[in-house]
């Protein structure tokens, strides 16, 4: 809140205990898989223990409501002695002959990183000369980094695979990392209105949104996501956007390898930040900004200012991947919120920068949690206050036990229905945001008279 | 012959002998529990998932602590429906959270100071079970020397069980290990306050959606003493006495029934099978209780009041389900205790399947199949949907990971893992069931799937 004095200087808390408690974070292959699935014809394939398939194929099911086809490797104790190898081969080999996909997407896991199979030597040697299936050896041991670090790690091999240099082709890159369905409809909307054309590194739009068509047709691997040719042709863009800079890692290499500019910026929600977006694209494309953008960026201050006596001051708290969370907290901010709070379990280097600079404008006091877990979170919730928490389906037992309402935003939300169909990015998406956490304050305990004008 | 290989399998024929069309004539079981075909997009799970997820899990003042990286800790988070009186168990998600230093130099400290502060920090907790993941058996930590050292000095049990995910074929040989692990270390460690010649253990029961406090009464209506649940709703303390039951009752009986038998061969407690699923089944499992402790006409009471009470409902279901067609995809057990209960609602099940099924499994599935009943063993996707397509079932019950494939090829779908608004045992879960499956097959959406749209 505007008016709070900082009483002392916000220090970055970070665990000190061995043992972690309730984290609201997952392993690489997650994120992996979720990369993959954004590909067209893509089969994402897991080299480990047939749990390290089984488990991210249970939470992308309880989040999108979809169906996620996941091979495994199917890795057992001989394999722990004689390596996993043959194990490889064999299931690249089963996944082609069943599927004819377009490419296998392999994510390694603690257990074949542990044994040290040369995944990308087995990959290479699988491929019969002249194959046109591609294989994408990503190496993302659960060991090291959490669910975006596999993303951006299967997202950089995408494209190292991929990328070729060719014509120009007058397009942007746009790197969505793991966003709803609803946000890159939303993105993809913006650019449509600005006439610019884009490339999406992946695009989970249609392959986890995909609807149920007369007769019960489905088709064997699902509809929509980027097809290889375009993933290809991202060496040849304007430049790369990426609207999560924890799957940035893609965008440098297309700069490094093929010069194309690239841009690592905050996520495009809320006012300021989506502003940040729409000149990035402008910058990039040399495309002016519509009218239409114009009136729907007037319609966000609207339902601001339609808000702000609900809103202004009301204590926050907030968890998720970081470039979410920095987002959201720019937001509550100019919406007058007192955020409280602010933890991602997820390090990334500009997650605490950018909390101190909105609490350096607009003279919040913000406490940073980083790389620590709900348990830690609860416990600076209970000193510093919530009103409102944000976060996904993890943080239902804290709120209720705070007793205050719980906006769901982020990955997995599974005790509600839908939230993977909307956005909350962009100008619209964040009059979405802006009404749910409006709505679930007036609707918890507010004075019924109060909302009689 | 009677083995088939489906379409989607030609390229893969090993999996020929896993699937089975019912001939009377000419028996054969499908081949199971051995290794999956890598790549064949197998539903199943690792043996950590057998162990923490199903037998170790549900215990609820047990602080549930997972050795190894995040992932394995955080998807066992809360995810199976094993409920409980108290939270502990599946609100709190405790976890090493081991990182390439740990992969390297060892996770030994990292172990024993996590045990040491989840105790300081829930002190609630009757007892810490560490599960091992795969990355722990290969750096070789010697988690049974750490976690004796850690008993030591907090001074409650800590139970180390050995379930790196890669062992073994399936989540089956994780249930082995929970079994073992709990009886060489816990059954027997104390003795109940009292006993009582109508002492009963009720094991395999993991109260998913409340199915033990369903099925508890029924047998303490007829005077029986459950002296422990396995594990279903279990405090730690009620594991230790489990020996001193004069009776063991089976219910889930791939997961539990190796705690029974050795129950059984080191005391000499009897252990019976039993399903408690169904009107029929259930009638006979409080039968069999009843004869073994004398208390026959107690039982015959509480089963009348029962039927009066429940079999109207049943019929009532029946009339709007008589004539449909299923599959029954579970785990194992749940694919035959189903087969039964399903006729009793005038349903045909036309394919089963198991994840992880034993030969005993699929010889009680072929003892209730007609000629010509499909049973697979460890489907993978592209079977489940070739059948779903081929025999177009009115509905299918399988787990949360085939409902969405189910409900785009316009199929209805009941979650028989977790449920979808159980209980489904005892005579009151029954009828659950029965209003599930007609939820989903009377829906009126499935129509709309057809309905065209055009311009007239």
């Amino acid at each position: 809140m505007a008016l709070i004095k900082q009483s002392e200087p916000i220090k970055t808390v970070r665990k000190t205990r061995s043992v972690t408690i309730n984290p609201p974070k997952m392993c690489q292959p997650m994120g992996a898989i979720l990369a993959y699935m954004g590909v067209h014809g893509c089969v994402p394939l897991v080299h480990g223990s047939q749990g390290c398939s089984t488990y991210p194929r249970y939470n992308i099911a309880r989040h999108f409501r979809e169906s996620a086809e996941v091979a495994v490797s199917s890795l057992a104790e001989d394999a722990a002695v004689y390596g996993g190898s043959k194990n490889l081969t064999e299931a690249i080999k089963n996944v082609k002959s069943r599927l004819n996909p377009a490419a296998i997407g392999i994510c390694t896991t603690c257990m074949s990183e542990t044994i040290g199979d040369d995944v990308k030597l087995i990959s290479k040697k699988a491929l019969t000369p002249g194959d046109k299936m591609k294989i994408f050896p990503a190496s993302t041991p659960s060991y090291v980094g959490t669910h975006l670090t596999g993303y951006d790690n299967a997202l950089r091999t995408l494209v190292e695979t991929l990328a070729v240099k060719g014509e120009p082709n007058n397009k942007i890159n746009i790197i969505t990392g793991i966003i709803n369905p609803g946000d890159i409809r939303e993105i993809k909307n913006m650019l449509r209105l600005m006439n610019v054309q884009s490339i999406f590194l992946s695009d989970i739009s249609e392959t986890l949104d995909s609807p149920i068509l007369p007769g019960g047709h489905k088709p064997a691997l699902p509809d929509g996501g980027t097809s290889l040719t375009d993933i290809a042709d991202s060496a040849n863009s304007l430049g790369t956007i990426a609207i999560c800079r924890t799957a940035g890692s893609a965008a440098t290499y297309l700069k490094n390898k093929f010069n194309v500019p690239s841009v690592l910026d905050a996520a495009p929600i809320g006012v300021i930040n989506t502003d940040r977006f729409v000149q990035n694209i402008c910058k990039l494309s040399g495309a002016m900004i519509p009218e239409e953008i114009i009136r729907e960026r007037g319609r966000l201050i609207d339902s601001l200012v339609d808000v702000h006596h609900y809103l202004y001051g009301k204590k926050v708290a907030i968890f998720g991947d970081p470039d979410l969370v920095s987002a959201i907290v720019r937001f509550c901010a100019e919406a007058g919120m007192n955020l409280t709070v602010a933890m991602t379990a997820t390090k990334h280097k500009d997650f605490a920068l950018d909390i101190k600079a909105v609490n350096s404008e607009y003279k919040t006091d913000t406490q940073i949690l980083e790389g620590t877990d709900l348990y830690e979170f609860h416990e600076v919730v209970k000193t510093h206050g919530a009103e409102l928490i944000l976060g996904n389906s993890k943080g239902k037992d804290l709120a209720d036990d705070e007793g205050v309402p719980l906006v769901r935003f982020g990955f997995p939300v599974y005790d509600r229905v839908g939230v993977y169909r909307y956005s909350i990015m962009g100008y619209n998406g964040s009059i979405y945001l802006l009404d749910q956490m409006t709505n679930a304050i007036l609707g918890h305990k507010y004075d019924p008279d109060k909302l009689h004008q | 012959m009677t083995t088939i290989l489906p379409e989607c399998d030609i390229p893969i024929p090993q999996r020929k002998p896993h699937i089975v069309c019912h001939d009377p004539e000419n028996m054969v079981l499908p081949v199971c529990n051995v290794q999956t075909v890598p790549g064949d997009m197998t539903e199943r799970g690792c043996t950590f998932a057998g162990c923490r997820g199903v037998v170790g899990g549900p215990v609820k003042d047990a602080i549930q602590l997972v050795h190894g990286p995040i992932g394995c800790a955080y998807y066992t988070w809360g995810t199976r429906r094993n409920l409980s009186d108290t939270k502990l168990h599946r609100k709190y998600c405790f976890s090493t959270d081991l990182t390439e230093e740990s992969v390297i130099y060892g996770g030994a400290k990292k172990l024993l100071n996590s045990i040491i502060e989840s105790h300081e920090l829930f002190p609630e907790g009757k007892a810490v079970f560490v599960y091992s993941t795969c990355v722990v058996g290969l750096i070789g930590d010697d988690t049974e020397a750490i976690c004796k050292q850690a008993s030591e000095k907090i001074g409650i049990p800590v139970v180390a069980f050995h379930c790196e995910g890669f062992r073994g074929v399936s989540q089956s040989l994780g249930h082995h290990i929970a079994n073992r692990t709990l009886f060489e270390k816990v059954v027997g460690t104390a003795e109940p306050q009292e006993s009582t010649p109508y002492d009963m253990c009720i094991v395999g029961e993991f109260n998913i959606d409340g199915d033990a406090w369903i099925i508890k009464p029924l047998f303490e209506r007829m005077g029986v003493r459950v002296l422990s649940v396995f594990t279903g709703n279990a405090s730690y303390n009620d594991i230790p006495p489990m020996h001193r039951a004069k009776l063991n009752i089976v219910q889930c009986q791939r997961s539990s029934t190796y705690i029974a038998k050795m129950i059984r061969d080191k005391y000499g407690v009897p252990y019976i099978n039993v399903s408690l699923f169904g009107m029929k089944q259930t009638v006979q499992a409080l039968r069999d209780v009843g004869t073994f402790f004398h208390l026959e006409e107690n039982a015959e009471k509480v089963i009348t009041e029962e039927l009066a009470k429940y079999q109207p409902l049943i019929d009532q279901y029946r009339k709007r389900l008589d004539g449909k067609k299923c599959f029954i995809y579970q785990g194992a057990p749940r694919a035959w205790h189903w087969m039964g209960p399903m006729r009793e609602l005038g349903i045909e099940t036309i394919l089963t399947a198991t994840t992880f099924g034993h030969k005993d499994d699929y010889e009680k599935i072929m003892e209730k199949a007609k000629p010509g009943h499909i049973c697979i063993d460890n489907p993978n996707a592209l079977e489940i949907e070739e059948y779903l397509v081929k025999l177009k079932p009115d509905f299918f019950i399988g787990g949360l990971k085939e409902k969405y494939l189910t409900y785009k090829l316009g199929i209805p779908f009941i979650n028989g893992h977790s449920y979808e608004e159980g209980p489904y045992a005892g005579f009151e879960g029954f009828v659950n069931f029965a209003k599930d499956i007609d939820v989903a097959v009377n829906s009126p959406v499935w129509k709309l799937i057809n309905h065209p749209l055009e311009v007239k």
